[in-house]
């Protein structure tokens, strides 16, 4: 059962990982590939505000919504001008320097040793140590997050994000002023990473920068690919199975280090096979 | 002339010689800008003809290192006979992953970012698949002592470097003259140039492609070589080498080639130079900077083409 939880949960933080993702990737077109840097800023945030200076739960998930906000802010204005594939390229420098400064800034993130000991939560006198209650407060975030993205994309500003995902110019020409936009859609999305963040932080309650390597992102990256771009149902699905696909490897009773190697190639072919021959994802929109 | 005389190996640590640290630096550095060059070089034609930024050129560094380990340690072929198999079926290996992964996108003329994606799946995919066949613990090339290094000018360089550099000249001249002076040279350039009017005019693009992806790939797997008899092998080795290159290119101007030699070098004097003053594990960091600099900023040294 406990099984089932951890399941749950871990599906719960990549739904909300993924759903953020696909505002900025699948509407906006801005086509990042460095969201598991503010999932790992959110994480330390959480971390070190609880550890060092503890915060209650409520204040570290504003935080680290703010934190990880803040850099979509700081990463986001400079580089949202760029063409597509050059932004891919700073946003992946861009996630390879957070993992950098999680492992050598050593006396604020204790570098590769991590951090320990981040408590369980309390949130107003109620503690939330069993799984199944931890389940329940991240179902609770996750339908939050899905709430609100599905709200923003069906307002009048995801259908400006859409306009300028499918022709910039022409909202341009509109009189939409697209760079505020495309910097708003990319903050709201690193927002709702720093809150994953925090969750996990608190579920597994040690973290170190190997969580936050530059494969995360790619992951991150794969569940909104896979369930389809533009779709928030899709990265809903995405995310849940490819949590849920190491789980059917685990039973067929492979040893943990192939079963690893095997999920990465299994992501690995998805990507490749999504890409190719299913670009709309499973019940996405988008075409090439 | 440089004088070289025979010197005992001396660990790294040992670097507080005030006066010669400057000179050892300096040879650290163009040793860093060949390597980079070969790298820089293969992803920056690649950019070039195929138009998009290829996410899995790490990948064919880690594969050249691997095949070598596998000739080298595991059958024991010689030296040469191990690295030319190596890079052959480094490129054959590319071409295949050509087929699968960028040809249909190609075809459907897909926008660029398609194909980046793509090569992002081929790179978790293969380097998985290295680990799965090799395990991800740490493998050598080296067989037997270190051979000593020579002394210039107080510094140390090994045979192993001296080889790099030789290594790296001879095939930067090697593809000049590819490029300038043969018909598949010309017809590559005449592809990244328009691809349109070249297959018109009676150029095979497609088979422009493959060869330039096996080429491209195959400078990358001779770097993994190179580079692997000097440290170690390991399954995730290629990401500083997709970062390198990334990096060298964009600064000298993507798609420009005696502009990816310049931004190689220049990467390589100001890794080596920043971490004079800042702690070694920070290399990448200085490379991430960089390339965040210059394209925010300035977008390409020598470059005729800049983002748009």
């Amino acid at each position: 059962m406990n099984v089932v939880f951890h399941l749950l949960i871990m599906a719960g933080i990549y739904i909300i990982l993924a759903v953020s993702l696909n505002l900025i990737l699948g509407y906006a077109g801005l086509f990042s590939v460095g969201h598991g840097a503010f999932y790992g800023i959110g994480a330390y945030t959480g971390a070190i505000l609880a550890t060092k200076l503890l915060f209650p739960f409520w204040g570290e998930i504003l935080a680290g919504a703010c934190v990880a906000g803040l850099f979509g802010f700081l990463i986001g204005f400079p580089t949202l001008r760029l063409r597509g594939d050059y932004l891919a390229l700073a946003t992946f420098g861009f996630a390879v320097i957070i993992y950098s400064i999680f492992n050598n800034w050593y006396d604020l993130t204790r570098g590769p040793l991590g951090i320990r000991g981040i408590p369980k939560v309390v949130l107003f006198s109620i503690p939330f140590t069993s799984l199944w209650s931890y389940t329940i407060l991240v179902g609770f975030f996750v339908l939050i997050t899905i709430f609100c993205i599905r709200r923003l994309t069906r307002s009048a500003f995801g259908k400006v994000l859409e306009a300028i995902r499918e022709d910039d110019m022409a909202a341009l020409a509109i009189g939409k002023n697209i760079a505020k936009f495309k910097v708003l859609a990319f903050v709201i999305g690193a927002l709702f990473a720093g809150i994953a963040g925090v969750l996990y932080a608190h579920y597994v309650t040690f973290i170190d920068p190997s969580t936050f390597l530059i494969q995360e992102s790619f992951l991150i990256f794969s569940m909104v690919i896979f369930g389809g771009m533009g779709s928030i149902g899709g990265s809903i699905l995405g995310a849940a199975i490819l949590v849920m696909l190491p789980e059917a490897l685990r039973y067929l009773g492979l040893p943990s280090a192939i079963a690893a190697n095997m999920r990465q190639m299994i992501y690995g072919a998805l990507i490749v096979f999504i890409i190719n021959w299913r670009p709309e994802g499973l019940i996405g929109k988008t075409k090439l | 002339m440089i004088p070289f005389l025979p010197s005992p190996r001396i660990d790294l640590t040992d670097f507080d010689r005030g006066v010669f640290l400057f000179t050892q630096l300096i040879i650290n550095s163009i040793i860093a800008g060949a390597i980079y060059t070969l790298l820089a070089l293969g992803f920056t034609i690649i950019y070039g003809t195929l138009n998009f930024f290829n996410m899995a050129h790490g990948i064919a560094y880690t594969l050249g290192a691997y095949f070598s380990y596998l000739f080298r340690i595991k059958f024991g072929f010689d030296l040469p006979l191990a690295f030319s198999l190596s890079t052959l079926l480094t490129a054959l290996a590319m071409i295949g992953v050509d087929r699968i992964a960028y040809f249909n996108l190609r075809i459907r003329k897909a926008p660029s970012w398609a194909l980046v994606v793509s090569s992002i799946g081929v790179a978790i995919f293969l380097e998985s698949f290295i680990s799965l066949i090799f395990g991800s613990d740490t493998r050598s090339l080296r067989t037997g002592q270190a051979a000593p290094g020579y002394t210039v000018f107080g510094a140390i360089i090994t045979p192993v470097q001296i080889w790099m550099l030789i290594i790296s000249a001879l095939l930067m001249i090697v593809l000049t003259i590819y490029l300038k002076m043969t018909i598949m040279g010309k017809a590559l350039r005449a592809t990244s140039n328009d691809p349109e009017m070249s297959s018109i005019v009676g150029i095979n693009t497609e088979s422009i492609y493959k060869s330039t992806f096996a080429l491209g790939s195959a400078l990358a797997a001779i770097a993994g070589s190179l580079v692997a008899l000097e440290t170690d092998v390991f399954p995730t080795m290629g990401h500083s080498a997709l970062l390198k290159s990334i990096v060298a290119s964009i600064i000298g101007g993507i798609g420009n080639i005696p502009g990816a030699v310049l931004g190689s070098f220049f990467l390589g004097f100001a890794e080596n130079f920043g971490i004079w003053k800042l702690s070694a594990s920070w290399k990448d960091g200085i490379a991430l900077i960089l390339l965040i600099f210059f394209i925010l900023l300035r977008p390409a040294l020598f470059g005729k083409e800049s983002q748009k």
